[in-house]
């Protein structure tokens, strides 16, 4: 089982394409939508975490890319800058999936990376500009 | 019996190596275990810190003269311009100026930091020459060591107690207080609360004009009561004290500092401020002073403000206290919201202890204030003109 997170951009002309339906029923992938922003004149914007055999992914990203969509893998997708960090706090009650705290002892920052569905808050409200996306 | 200390019997008692001095946060348990007279008895300095942002902060800086040289009437650095309505090369750099060709990216802040951390600024003057002074322009790199001074002078620091911001509107919108997600998503509120070095001496009964202070990693003075001074308490309807607006302003050498205690920063949307690293040794005098010094973040209120409302004057959406919003969440009009600081209290914690370690090892001594701030102060509005 892998399990691997991408983001899709679609054009106007393949905005209404029913993709995710498909990965589901075609490709028998477990697909978890992260962030979706459309805007049917414009395109759109899909991030999703997939899961499935390797063979399964390879195929349903062909079939995707076949349709004329972008694919974007999220190998590392947000850098936390330890080092510029002065765990002041200020990017965890922005962040919707609580990947960011405070350690109730020690009071330094904490990232559970695991959640993190790179929605890119944390990287706007970061004073010290200690946080990137990545893509 | 009541115990009464004077600071040349506590910096005799450091000289010596005896002192006993605990952090702000470790008189807490300190005090509710033996009391405030035994506590009194044996505890000599409390210390305190804080490390957030404080945007009035600023360098005044001396270039040294070249030759030909130059009164300098336009300055900058790294792009970021300096006040130069000084003498001939003598300039104040304000922390919030922002670059004139990366713009919030980088600014005075930021020149600052470069500077502490010893890295070549580029340096632009332009002058309209006279006899005395012929050049009229130069272009150079300076150094914090190819400089004569450099000298952190922030006019309003160090602020006492702060709001809590909120934003009900249905809009996101980017303050100084940071990023308030729509309809209450979101609180922030900054200051270091139980450690936070104006809250353990609330009546500024040792803290005072002269002052030595902790500052961005050095040693620096008080100078004078920080800018928009307000020392009076208001009670709210229960009789809950909100200390509100004590400030200070400071001084220290900058060459001496460190950018583990001096940072800058940009709140997007806002711009550029600097983050300043202070901590306030308090002398347990008497049983009062200890008594204040011993307060938890549970005692400290603060009032909720809606900064979505654009005017001076902002609706208060009532009271909260530290140990409330450092918990992570509070309650607001029956909404769970999440809080977020914008002073670092690990920080804050770690200087308040740095600074005790340096007064036990007897490079930091005790300076009795030679003024007291006033005890009131009126906090006037700007007026337009019709």
């Amino acid at each position: 089982m892998l399990n691997k997170k991408v983001i899709f951009t679609f054009s106007p002309q393949n905005v209404e394409k029913p993709i995710t339906y498909q990965l589901i029923k075609d490709y028998g992938l477990w697909v978890n939508i992260l962030q979706a922003k459309f805007e049917p004149s414009l395109g759109g914007k899909l991030v999703l975490e997939l899961r499935g055999e390797d063979e399964q992914i390879k195929e349903g990203l062909n079939f995707v890319r076949q349709i004329g969509v972008r694919i974007e893998l999220l190998e590392q997708e947000v850098i936390w800058d330890e080092k510029k960090c002065i765990d002041c706090g200020a990017c965890v009650s922005i962040c919707p999936t609580g990947v960011l705290s405070l350690d109730k002892e020690t009071f330094k920052l904490k990232f559970d990376y695991e959640k993190c569905i790179v929605c890119g808050n944390c990287v706007e409200a970061c004073p010290l500009q200690a946080i990137k996306v990545t893509f | 019996m009541t115990i009464q200390r004077t600071y040349e019997e506590i910096n005799i008692k450091i000289r010596s190596g005896k002192a006993v001095i605990v952090t702000a946060e470790e008189i807490i348990p300190i005090v509710k275990e033996k009391g405030i007279e035994k506590a009194t008895e044996e505890i000599d300095v409390v210390t305190t810190g804080t490390f957030g942002p404080m945007c009035s902060s600023g360098a005044i800086i001396n270039f040294g003269h070249s030759d030909p040289p130059i009164r300098m009437q336009k300055v900058w650095l790294n792009d970021v311009e300096a006040y130069a309505g000084l003498a001939a090369v003598d300039v104040y750099l304000g922390a919030t100026q922002i670059s004139e060709s990366q713009g919030m990216e980088y600014g005075g802040a930021h020149v600052i930091e470069d500077l502490i951390s010893g890295k070549k600024i580029k340096l632009k003057a332009i002058s309209q020459g006279t006899d005395c002074y012929p050049r009229r322009e130069i272009e150079s790199y300076i150094t914090k060591e190819s400089i004569n001074q450099a000298v952190l002078f922030n006019p309003r620091n160090g602020y006492q107690n702060y709001n809590v911001a909120v934003n009900t509107s249905g809009r996101k919108i980017y303050t100084y207080m940071g990023i308030l997600l729509p309809d209450l998503g979101n609180a922030s509120y900054s200051t270091s609360g139980q450690l936070s070095p104006l809250l353990n001496d609330p009546e500024f009964t040792t803290i005072g004009i002269g002052t030595r202070i902790f500052l961005g990693g050095a040693q620096g003075y008080i100078v004078w009561e920080g800018t928009q001074f307000y020392p009076q308490v208001i009670k709210d309807e229960s009789g809950k004290s909100i200390h509100k607006g004590g400030t200070l302003a400071v001084i220290g050498d900058l060459k001496e500092m460190s950018t583990d205690y001096i940072r800058a920063a940009t709140f997007k949307g806002y711009g550029v401020t600097l983050v300043v690293g202070i901590g306030i040794p308090i002398p347990i005098l008497n049983s009062k002073i200890m008594k204040n010094a011993a307060v938890k973040d549970e005692d400290i209120w603060t009032e909720i403000i809606d900064y979505s409302f654009p005017h001076l004057i902002k609706p208060s959406l009532g009271r909260v206290n530290y140990k409330q919003l450092r918990e992570g969440n509070i309650t607001i009009r029956g909404k769970n919201v999440p809080t977020s600081p914008l002073s670092s209290y690990a920080k804050a914690r770690e200087i308040a202890q740095r600074l005790k370690e340096e007064i036990l090892r007897g490079k930091f001594l005790l300076q009795e204030p030679i003024q007291k701030f006033p005890k009131e102060n009126k906090f006037k509005s700007l007026l337009e003109i019709r």
